[in-house]
This record gives C-alpha cells, sequence and structure tokens, in this order.
C-alpha cells in the first residue's frame, strides 16, 4: 500500500486508509480513483500529488 | 464596568479605549478621557468601528446617555444587553452599514471612513460565524456598497484612498473588495455583461475559506513554515465549498474564490491554471489581492506605499500578472 502528498496543501492519501468520508473505502488504489477526482482539502487535481513511500 | 460603544455614541466625559491595533487613528495613546467638545468631534471623525468606554474612569454614569436620547427603560436597548454569542442574520451586518450608505448628506469623506469601517465589522461578524444565513445576509449589504460604488464616484475614490492594513482577514476582505470593484468598474462600467453585484460579493468573500485554517497559523506572527504554509493553501477551495454550500453566488463568481491564488504563468494554486484557464474575474481578484499583501505591514515586513507595491508588481511578478489587465489597474491610482 502506496502513500502519496498533495503537493499543494499537504494532505496525504494513504491506500490502506482511503477516505471513507468521500466515499472511498480503504484499501481503494491510488490507480483506481477517477481521473476528475479532486482533493478534498485544497481542490488540487490528482496530478499534484506525489507518491512519497 | 465597560460597554462597547459607537463612536456616534460617545460623549463628553467619557474614558475610552479605541479598537485600535487593527486600525489607525490620529492619536497617540489608545485609551484617553474625551475631556472636551473638540476631543469628542476629533475621535468621532475617526475610521475606527467602535471605542470601549470605562465608566469607572469616566466623569458621566453609564447611563446618561440613555436619558439624553431620550430611553427611558434602558432593559430594552440592545446596546445594554451583553453581545450575543456569534452572530446572527439579524445582525451580522451592522445597521450603522446600511444607514451610511443610504445618508445623503454625507460628505463623500465622511461616507466612505463610514462604509469603510461598518464593512470591516460586518466581515468580522461573518467570519466570526459564517453561516449560509449570514452569507445571504452579508451579500444583501456588499449589493449596496457596489450600488454606492457603482454610483458615487467621489466616494469610492475616497474608499480606495483610505484603505488601512493590520493583521486580519476582514480587513483585508474589505480591501479586496473595494479594490477589486473599482478595476471591475473600470473594465466593464460600459457593459452589461458582467453583474457587478455578484462580482463584488465574490471579491469581499474571496478569503471566506480561511475559517477552515487553524487559527494557530492564520495568526502566528512572522514567517510560516513549508506545512503551514500548505495549510493555508485550502483556504481558496474550502471559501467555493462553503459558498456552494450556502448556494451563495453564480458559479462564474465562486471561481473568484476558488482562484483568486492562480497565476497566469501557472505558479499559482491550488489548479496551477495557466493564461485564459483562469477566469478573468479571478485574474482581477488576484492583481487586487497581491496589491493588499503588498502595501500590508507584516511582523517581518513593512507596508510598501501603491507606488513601491505597483512597482513592485511591475518588475518582480508581472509574469503572474495578465499583463493588460494589470495596466488598468495602475490607472486606478
Amino acid at each position: 500500500m502506496r502513500r502519496y502528498l498533495c503537493d499543494v496543501c499537504g494532505l496525504i492519501y494513504d491506500e490502506a486508509k482511503g477516505i471513507p468520508d468521500e466515499g472511498i473505502p480503504p484499501g481503494t488504489r491510488w490507480e483506481d480513483i477517477p481521473d476528475d477526482w479532486v482533493c478534498p482539502d485544497c481542490g488540487a487535481t490528482k496530478d499534484a500529488f506525489i507518491l512519497i513511500e | 464596568m465597560k460597554e462597547k460603544l459607537t463612536l456616534k455614541d460617545l460623549r463628553e466625559g467619557m474614558y475610552i479605549t479605541l479598537s485600535s491595533g487593527w486600525l489607525s487613528h490620529d492619536f497617540a495613546k489608545n485609551s484617553f478621557k474625551i475631556d472636551s467638545p473638540k476631543l469628542l468631534k476629533k475621535v468621532q471623525a475617526q475610521s475606527v468601528a467602535y471605542a470601549t468606554v470605562d465608566y469607572e474612569k469616566s466623569d458621566i454614569p453609564d447611563n446618561s446617555f440613555v436619558e439624553e436620547i431620550g430611553h427611558n427603560n434602558p432593559v430594552n436597548d440592545p446596546k445594554h444587553e451583553a453581545p450575543p454569542e456569534g452572530w446572527s442574520s439579524r445582525n451580522v451586518v451592522p445597521e450603522e452599514l446600511i444607514e451610511a450608505i443610504e445618508d445623503k448628506k454625507l460628505s463623500p469623506d465622511k461616507k466612505s471612513a463610514a462604509v469603510y469601517s461598518h464593512s470591516i465589522e460586518m466581515m468580522e461578524h461573518l467570519l466570526e460565524s459564517p453561516t449560509a444565513e449570514n452569507i445571504h445576509a452579508s451579500k444583501q449589504a456588499i449589493s449596496s456598497i457596489t450600488d454606492l460604488i457603482l454610483s458615487d464616484n467621489r466616494t469610492a475614490d475616497s474608499l480606495l484612498r483610505i484603505t488601512t492594513h493590520d493583521f486580519y482577514t476582514y480587513t483585508h476582505s474589505v480591501n479586496v473588495g473595494v479594490t477589486g470593484l473599482m478595476l471591475s468598474k473600470a473594465l466593464f462600467k460600459n457593459s452589461d455583461a458582467h453583474d457587478l453585484h455578484e462580482l463584488g460579493a465574490g471579491f469581499f468573500l474571496h478569503d471566506l475559506g480561511k475559517v477552515k485554517v487553524n487559527p494557530d497559523v492564520l495568526n502566528k506572527p512572522g514567517r510560516l513554515t513549508e506545512p503551514e504554509m500548505r495549510h493555508v493553501r485550502i483556504h481558496p477551495y474550502q471559501g467555493y465549498k462553503l459558498l456552494k454550500s450556502a448556494n451563495a453566488l453564480s458559479e462564474e463568481c465562486r471561481l473568484i474564490v476558488m482562484q483568486h491564488h492562480e497565476f497566469v504563468d501557472g505558479t499559482g494554486y491550488p489548479r496551477r491554471l495557466k493564461g485564459d484557464e483562469i477566469h478573468l474575474y479571478g485574474k482581477i481578484c488576484g492583481i487586487a489581492d497581491v496589491f493588499d499583501a503588498l502595501t500590508a505591514e507584516r511582523s517581518y515586513k513593512k507596508a510598501m506605499s501603491t507606488f513601491d507595491a505597483l512597482k513592485l508588481m511591475k518588475e518582480q511578478m508581472i509574469s503572474h500578472f495578465d499583463k493588460e489587465l494589470f495596466g488598468s489597474f495602475v490607472r486606478l491610482f
């Protein structure tokens, strides 16, 4: 499971945890998140996220 | 006993503390006794929203002005009740703001000073309680301010000149509101394709999302660390979401809030939009926002004059802005 950092606001997307509040269940892989998804905190698009581990 | 009063309710003999630290005034000290009618006049001419009266140090008892203005039951006077918890839509907009806008006898200088200080008060209330109701009530008042700026050139020009600076989002909101509207007026005055009332609301509310930013970060004196700077970057989208859920403003005006930190060279946030990917309204707000930030004093930097700020924007930041738009902005001053 990988973690991604929003390079705009610092939110971390952790594949293991998902973001259940946003309708993303735990275990959702990054590539399975739709391309038009935006960071729930700052509204940045997926391409603003960088793989951190 | 201490009481917060608007300047028009002050009387000779009162010992007052001006609500400064956030608005400058002409006095050397924040606290003093009003010992002459002349001093009272001078105090009332300041662009400060209110003063706190300390009756123990005053020459007059705390109900003298109630008798003077003819109230015989002070308990029913809301001025004598504790301030409300939060602000409801009934009082988020100060009555004095509407009175000042509608007062046809006020000189442009007095009118702009009153509208300015009470607009700041309104934004302060709104940012304390940014409910959907309060957003709508404020939007209506901003609509009246927009009418004033569009129809009364002398008061509008005076408003542009009297902007003051402090640490607070609500003062900055009013400054960007006024400057953004003045630029829009210059650009769109002969066009009916733009709803300046919606635009005005967008400019005044552009930083609404700061209510979702951790106050410790927002109020931190000095420079922010990298993670803190990142956290602040949530505010355009958070403001956009707040306005969307309040169902306030058209989508293109909500874009003002969403895009006011985007730069035409693609170095802004959150979307790193380039050129005309940024809505014209967002570009206007971006210029007004940078200008106000430069002319404001911060603990780590001095305030710049209008001239120096425009010079710096032209010489060091011009790639961030639409050049034509920046040219129109410079011509406002």
